[in-house]
């Protein structure tokens, strides 16, 4: 096994075990505090499945979150619809990657690449927080829905009901841990080598055999599915929905997560959603317009200062002493 | 987040009742006002996007600044046409800053150009709220009332803003056709190293056209004023539309330009008409990606790929 691998997976269990103690220290606020972030960690990395591996970056990446949302509240909210809950996460996620899937297929087949898809997507995610808005008869416009029933479903006899705090707390870590897995060990894998191959220069890749449109639209739809996952599982636990969960500042705060958190890692992504929620929670209670204004900064500083994230620090300064050593 | 219609209201509040020959010249002159808009803003992205290849995200914000330039001049007493010649004054100033401090230090680094405009743009939107305070911001037009066209009735402000946009149209492609330093972009364009090699300043230029970009697109800020919602958030609606005009008139030719802003401008004049601002504006945006998907290298460009 390689050392960084295992260093990976060493950092990853630091965290499940952070994660399964957390519940003995903390109470039921804190739990739903962290749950909640978690959900946007998921969200991240999504986003940095997608980017990390393939340097294309998503600007609209909350258009999927929100639909997943949106589709999730339409359906638990529909009282004639039986096994709500599950049926409304399998449509969430659905939901999302067709959207993806249609989206892709004219983008990556289309030759639209690199700047050109991030100002597409830009576009797209303008476009669905419009539509959530005026579309007002089935989204309930600028005040979104509300009422959203949490999760609650049978699976082979066990009874599964994540209305309270510590349910749900187990029931999302356990679906970011295995989710974040499964996404690192794709890419670490042959797929993860063909799309970082596709980065590097796709018209090599190509001539070497691989289909690199269909790779790149296969990753975007998985990570679209993720990003509606997370957006079904978010609304639950919320109990509301609303355009905002679809808007370009979303889009853009989960860029900052991922990018602070360090590209490509996976695991970052999901460290920094939590970290910059909690520093965005701080601030916004001195002053709510502050944020914003922090948050261009932070993208000026990360461009020029910390171009791979706040891991990145730990690499940097092992070079600087190693090189001090040899100095002496 | 703004309200819905930032995009120039300029088609769904039509000044005249709808009548036959009267719909069609008002429909018209709709589409032609916005698409006047449109190929001013898109002006300033056609070079830093398709000639520099720097995506440049804060390039709405030099509208929002050319509108609150106009804004902040009527408030201290100037009027609106001394507003109008400060617009573009701000959006360059602001477009010369941006360049020289973050772009011209990541021209290697298109990502990282994304993201630290985006940074400067959420920077200078929430700079201008807590500046100038929250809410829309009201300017008036220099002049009120009509103009009788024989077909119809439209109003005086609008066939001005047409023709200003029309005037500095021409004017930049004499500038850039005719002139020594319109020669110097073409060149640079073409080849930079070669460029560099017959010894002109590429970075010059660069900042040059950069700016010169900021102050057309603040000049466009500064015409919209009056007709739009001037709004510290409303530049997002005018990048998406002008990348999407860019995008699909194909880059690197003023006539890809006007083909680009007809398609978007035409399309949504015509759409909203028929239907809500939003979905119309979403329809359009769809559109433009399908049609990125069949001439992937601009409706302008011919055929080949």
């Amino acid at each position: 096994m390689i050392a960084r691998d295992r260093n990976w997976l060493l950092i990853f269990a630091v965290c499940v075990a952070l994660a399964v103690v957390y519940p003995f220290i903390a109470d039921g606020y804190q739990l739903t505090v962290i749950r909640d972030a978690l959900i946007f960690g998921l969200f991240a990395a999504s986003l940095d499945f997608f980017w990390g591996r393939t340097g294309i970056l998503c600007f609209g990446h909350a258009a999927f979150f929100g639909i997943g949302g949106y589709i999730m509240a339409l359906v638990t909210l529909n009282d004639a619809i039986p096994f709500a809950s599950l049926l409304g996460i399998i449509g969430a996620v659905t939901g999302a990657a067709l959207v993806a899937a249609i989206i892709g297929y004219f983008l990556f087949f289309g030759g639209i690449r690199g700047s050109y898809f991030t100002i597409v997507t830009l576009a797209m995610g303008v476009i669905c927080q419009q539509a959530a808005v005026s579309w007002s008869s089935v989204t309930g416009g600028d005040s979104g829905l509300i009422g959203i029933p949490p999760i609650e479903f049978d699976v082979g006899g066990l009874h599964v009901d994540l209305s309270q705090d510590l349910p749900s707390y187990i029931f999302v870590s356990a679906i970011v841990a295995v989710a974040v897995l499964a996404l690192w060990s794709i890419s670490r894998g042959r797929w993860g080598t063909v799309l970082t191959a596709i980065q590097d220069n796709e018209v090599r890749a190509a001539a070497l055999g691989h289909h690199a449109p269909l790779r790149l639209l296969v990753t975007f739809v998985v990570s679209a599915a993720i990003a509606g996952l997370a957006g079904a599982l978010y609304v639950c636990m919320a109990g509301l929905v609303a355009p905002d969960l679809s808007g370009l500042l979303l889009s853009t705060e989960v860029i900052v997560w991922v990018a602070v958190g360090g590209r490509g890692t996976l695991l970052g992504p999901v460290l920094g959603a939590i970290f910059i929620q909690r520093a965005q929670q701080t601030i916004s209670s001195f002053n709510p317009s502050l944020w914003p204004l922090l948050l261009g900064c932070v993208f000026v500083v990360i461009v020029f200062v910390l171009p791979d994230g706040i891991l990145s620090i730990y690499a940097r300064l092992k070079v600087l002493f190693k090189g001090r050593r040899r100095a002496q | 987040m703004p309200p819905k219609a930032c995009l120039p209201a300029c088609a769904n509040a039509s000044p005249v009742r709808p009548d036959a020959m009267d719909f069609v010249v008002t429909t018209l002159l709709n589409a032609l006002t916005l698409i006047s808009i449109l190929m001013l803003v898109g002006l300033g992205l056609a070079i830093s996007f398709g000639l520099m290849n720097v995506t440049n995200l804060a390039h709405g914000e030099f509208v929002t600044v050319g509108a609150f330039a106009v804004y902040f001049v009527q408030s201290i007493g100037g009027s609106f046409w001394l507003g109008l010649a400060a617009a573009p004054i701000a959006g360059a100033v602001v477009g010369c800053i941006l360049e020289f401090a973050i772009i011209r230090h990541l021209y290697s680094r298109p990502v990282s150009t994304v993201l630290a405009t985006w940074g400067v743009s959420l920077i200078l939107q929430q700079g201008l709220e807590l500046t100038f305070g929250l809410g829309a911001k009201p300017v008036s037009p220099p002049i009120e009332g009509t103009l009788d066209l024989f077909f119809t009735v439209y109003p005086a402000y609008r066939l001005i803003l047409i023709a200003i946009a029309a005037l500095t149209l021409l004017g930049v492609v004499l500038l850039i056709s005719r002139t020594s330093f319109g020669l110097d972009i073409r060149t640079v364009i073409q080849n930079r190293e070669m460029a560099e090699g017959v010894g002109i300043n590429t970075r010059r230029t660069y900042a040059i056209a950069f700016t010169f970009g900021a102050a057309i697109a603040g000049l466009a800020g500064g015409l919209v004023a009056p007709l739009a919602i001037v709004l510290p958030q409303m530049g997002v609606n005018y990048l998406a539309n002008a990348f999407f005009v860019v995008i699909v008139g194909g880059v690197g030719s003023i006539g890809g330009l006007v083909a680009g802003s007809v398609f978007v401008g035409g399309l949504t004049s015509v759409l909203n008409y028929q239907i809500s601002p939003s979905l119309a504006q979403a329809i359009v945006l769809l559109a433009a990606i399908v049609a990125v998907r069949l001439r992937p290298n601009g409706l302008f460009n011919g055929a080949s790929r």
